[in-house]
């Protein structure tokens, strides 16, 4: 790809999963432009969380290379991406329960130069009314739909050139998993280049860019957002069955 | 003189044997399992206490002995030690795995202390002696008691060696090890695998009873210091040095260990003056200590290594977390 | 119950609590029971023992006792130099034999008996060192003092339960109110999460040990100072400990104290009541109570 600017990510050969010899993620060359919103598809077990995980440093990488703003950063461990501009939210567990909203922030926060932590943590309770509302409130205490804005939260407070999420509406009602899109697609339009990780296909494909499509651990399409949502033999081969007992709401 | 070795040959076998048994044991409950016993010296203690309670002679000076013969105080040290070890884990099972280890070695400590203090029925710090040998009556050729003995002693072990290994083989061997290599396997069994592994925790108890019922009429008496936690590690380093998990190795890191420990006394109670014997034991521990990390670091899966009873794939740990 | 004995359980306990604190802090943080926590006990006393003698050579000044306490200068400054090279020994054993074992993934109980077997070696070592014939911080005798209320105490043991409680609260705010508490505590509920917010784990597990060896180092010398120094030390207090530590709620500062202090005016009332000869035992009848109604202890929540 060449391009006015060097893409925000861009993994090429990249061969990642648990143990050597047996990779989950077999191969991919994914490439994101500053502004993207790509998501990324694909039936269960396809490799989709192992390979934005491989991405954010947390599964090993045994062949291939990550590179983010023009820079390898396929060496480096997951504690030090988020100073090169990459945030990560993890699926589950993506807040710290026993502590409070701030604390979260704050947390985040410390990897900011000093004197810049007070003026990021106020514009993103700007942002997030609700956040700051309570601040010390414990964030165990919050429901399923602030947990997951406290966690966008937290990975937007450093300015990150690159937000992933892997599986923002998982465990969410349908009101609310709108809400976090929105939200997602309203962060997008202001600047933030996304990978979502995504089984809620619909709802993904209407705020993306872009649709990727892994199948055991390969890339097999990738096209318009809006030509992969209505192209009806792409819907029928990976998309269109819900998962049983799966939160879809397409 | 060569038969004098002989005899001390049977003497020093016969002796390492009964570790095996606490090897076989251990290996029950960690090898097999996953259990971590770090009171291993408790177990032992609490069956050589109430085998020698059952078998020895009246004693006006404390409560019994009951005069039994010889195998029913081997039984009920085995059951009083399966019967401790099933206390402590119905406690903990079911908890963090380390509070299993935590209590362990609590039990440890307490049963050394109640040998020390119930004077009344342990005989406090002077123990209990007059404990009824097997073949007595042949003591008086030290030869033909030692074989004996070593006979005796490795028919028991090749029993409950053969029984173990059955035991692993059986479904019930391999739930449990599966239980042991996965943590979600273990969650999604629930209640059922608390009861395996509780199980497996009380027949490993058992077999320590036993060794130390054994180990208490093979010497024919016993004392509180010979329960100390060196104890525990000593059997913790034959287990590891034959590779956890592998029973033949259990008992070959036994005789290993058991002939290294009394080599290694005797240089040094032959090399160093009195006077500085306690400082080159207490160097020689340091010395295993190092040799048991050094294992851990380098060969985790022991000198042995386990068995391969599953089939590769099952026996190796899954992660969660593939999408 | 006698005030006396409360006062003795209270100074006793306080070392406990001070122990226990080190066992919780790396067990939230390492996730594993540390059994050779006692030795950094016994060794943070011979160190400061050991730079204690060093100093008093070279300044002879510093041995005289000052004031009311048993112990000159030389004690105090030693102490601070104990616990920086207790931290140096844990930061050694966790390079040699923790990280390893870390970086492979071992389960945690493969690094309960890792700790087991770095008990024994360093116990062993001190015992070749020092040999295992007790040692003393100071043979100056001193006298209790009447505190009223029929309560004697020694100025020693008032000063360790001073220096105890300022430690404690020292913890307390380097967890509450510092970056490195929040990165602490962000670490003790999810390593993973952790490391993708930017938090430095390993420094944070750096820190842990300085923490657990320095308190550790501090416990030790309160004990030599009020008994006495022996290898054995640390190894008849790991029970207390683990205790102490469970019964206070893993991870929790206040509960390792409270419940140290729980565990010391339990075994003061034993020592009064039962006799000495089972102070052992109580630890052990404190952790099955606390294992059998209040797993997660007394300051812990319920996972």
């Amino acid at each position: 790809m060449t391009g006015p600017s060097p893409p925000v990510l861009s993994t090429s050969g990249l061969v990642a999963g648990y143990e050597r010899d047996l990779p989950i993620v077999r191969g991919v060359d994914l490439t994101v432009r500053p502004g993207e919103l790509v998501v990324i598809l694909g039936p269960n077990g396809a490799g989709k969380s192992t390979l934005v995980k491989s991405v954010a440093g947390l599964v090993p990488v045994f062949a291939g290379r990550i590179s983010l703003d023009g820079s390898d950063i396929t060496a480096i461990p997951a504690q030090r991406r988020i100073r090169h501009g990459l945030a990560f939210v993890p699926q589950t567990e993506n807040i710290f329960a026993t502590l409070s909203i701030r604390d979260n922030l704050l947390l985040a926060a410390d990897i900011l130069p000093k004197d810049s932590r007070k003026s990021r943590l106020d514009s993103i309770y700007g942002m997030f009314p609700d956040l700051a509302e309570r601040p010390g409130r414990r964030a165990g205490a919050l429901s399923g739909g602030q947990r997951q804005m406290l966690a966008i939260a937290r990975a937007l407070l450093v300015e990150p050139s690159l937000l992933i999420l892997d599986e923002p509406s998982a465990g969410l009602s349908p009101k609310i998993v709108a809400e976090v899109f929105a939200r997602l697609a309203a962060i997008n339009a202001s600047g933030v280049t996304i990978v979502l990780v995504e089984q809620n296909v619909r709802a993904a494909l209407s705020i993306a860019d872009r649709g990727v499509i892994l199948v055991e651990g390969m890339l097999r399409h990738s096209g318009d957002a809006k030509a992969l949502g209505a192209d009806p033999l792409i819907a029928e081969l990976y998309l269109g069955a819900p998962r049983p007992g799966g939160a879809s709401v397409a | 003189m060569s038969l004098e070795l002989v005899s001390y040959g049977a003497f020093f076998l016969t002796m390492a044997l009964t570790f095996a048994i606490i090897c076989l044991g251990l290996n029950v409950q960690w090898g097999q399992t996953g259990l971590f016993n770090v009171g291993v010296a408790g177990f032992v203690a609490a069956g050589a206490y109430v085998s020698a309670l059952l078998t020895t002679p009246e004693d006006a000076a404390r409560l019994g002995g009951f005069g039994m013969p010889i195998a029913a105080g081997w039984l009920g040290g085995a059951l009083a030690s399966a019967a401790l070890s099933f206390m402590v884990g119905a406690l903990t099972i079911r908890l963090r795995a380390d509070y299993l280890a935590i209590a362990t070695f609590g039990v440890a400590v307490v049963v050394q202390l109640c040998a020390l203090n119930l004077e009344a029925v342990t005989g406090g710090p002077f123990g209990v002696g007059f404990i009824p040998r097997p073949f007595a009556g042949t003591a008086r050729n030290p030869l033909s008691f030692g074989l004996l003995n070593l006979g005796l002693l490795a028919a028991l072990v090749a029993m409950l060696y053969l029984l173990v290994e059955r035991l692993t083989r059986s479904p019930w061997g391999r739930v449990l090890r599966a239980v042991r290599e996965d943590e979600a396997a273990a969650l999604a069994l629930g209640k059922n695998a608390s009861r395996l592994r509780l199980q497996a925790f009380a027949l490993g108890g058992g077999m320590m009873g036993l060794a130390g019922a054994v180990q208490a009429h093979f010497i024919g008496f016993i004392a509180p210091d010979n329960y100390m936690p060196m104890l525990t590690f000593q059997v913790w380093a034959m287990l590891i040095v034959g590779g956890s998990g592998n029973n033949r190795g259990a008992i070959l890191g036994a005789v290993l260990v058991w002939a290294i420990w009394a080599g290694s006394a005797a240089l040094i109670s032959t090399l160093f003056p009195p006077a500085e014997q306690a400082r080159a034991a207490a160097l020689q521990i340091v010395l295993i200590g190092v040799a048991l990390c050094g294992v851990l670091l380098l060969r985790p899966r022991g000198i042995m290594g386990e068995e391969q009873i599953v089939s590769r794939h099952v026996g190796k740990p899954h992660k969660a977390g593939a999408p | 119950m006698n005030p006396q004995v409360a006062m003795d359980g209270l100074v006793a306990g306080s070392m406990i609590g001070l122990g226990a604190l080190g066992i919780t802090l790396t067990y939230s943080i390492l996730r594993f029971a540390n059994f050779a926590h006692g030795e950094f006990i016994a060794w943070g006393a011979y160190l400061a023992l050991a730079a204690g003698a060093a100093l008093g050579s070279v300044f002879p000044g510093l041995a005289a006792p000052v004031g009311p306490f048993s112990f000159g200068w030389a004690l105090p400054v030693a102490l601070f130099a104990a616990i920086g090279l207790n931290g140096v020994l844990a930061l050694g054993v966790d390079r040699l034999l923790f990280g390893p074992l870390r970086q492979r993934r071992s389960s945690v109980i493969v690094l309960v008996m890792a700790s087991f077997g770095a008990a024994l070696t360093l116990r062993s070592l001190l015992e070749f060192i020092f040999t295992s014939r007790p040692a003393y911080f100071s043979k100056a005798l001193q006298i209790a003092l009447p505190l009223g209320g029929g309560i004697r105490a020694t100025p020693d043991q008032l000063l360790t339960l001073g220096v105890a409680l300022v430690f404690v609260v020292c913890v307390h705010l380097l967890l509450t109110r510092t970056a490195m508490g929040r990165s602490m505590r962000a670490v003790s509920e999810n390593v993973a999460l952790a490391g993708c917010v930017g938090v430095e784990v390993g420094s944070v597990i750096r820190v842990v040990w300085l923490l657990g060896a320095g308190l550790a180092c501090v416990a030790g010398v309160g004990a030599g100072l009020l008994v006495q120094i022996r290898p054995q030390m640390g190894l008849d207090l790991l029970l207390p400990l683990f205790a102490a530590a469970i019964l206070g709620g893993i991870g929790s500062v206040p509960g390792a104290m409270v419940a140290g202090l729980v565990v010391g005016l339990s075994e003061a009332l034993a020592v009064q009541f039962v006799g000495a000869e089972w102070r052992a035992a109580v630890a052990f009848v404190i952790l099955v109570a606390a294992l059998l109604l209040r797993p997660q202890g007394l300051f812990g929540r319920a996972d």
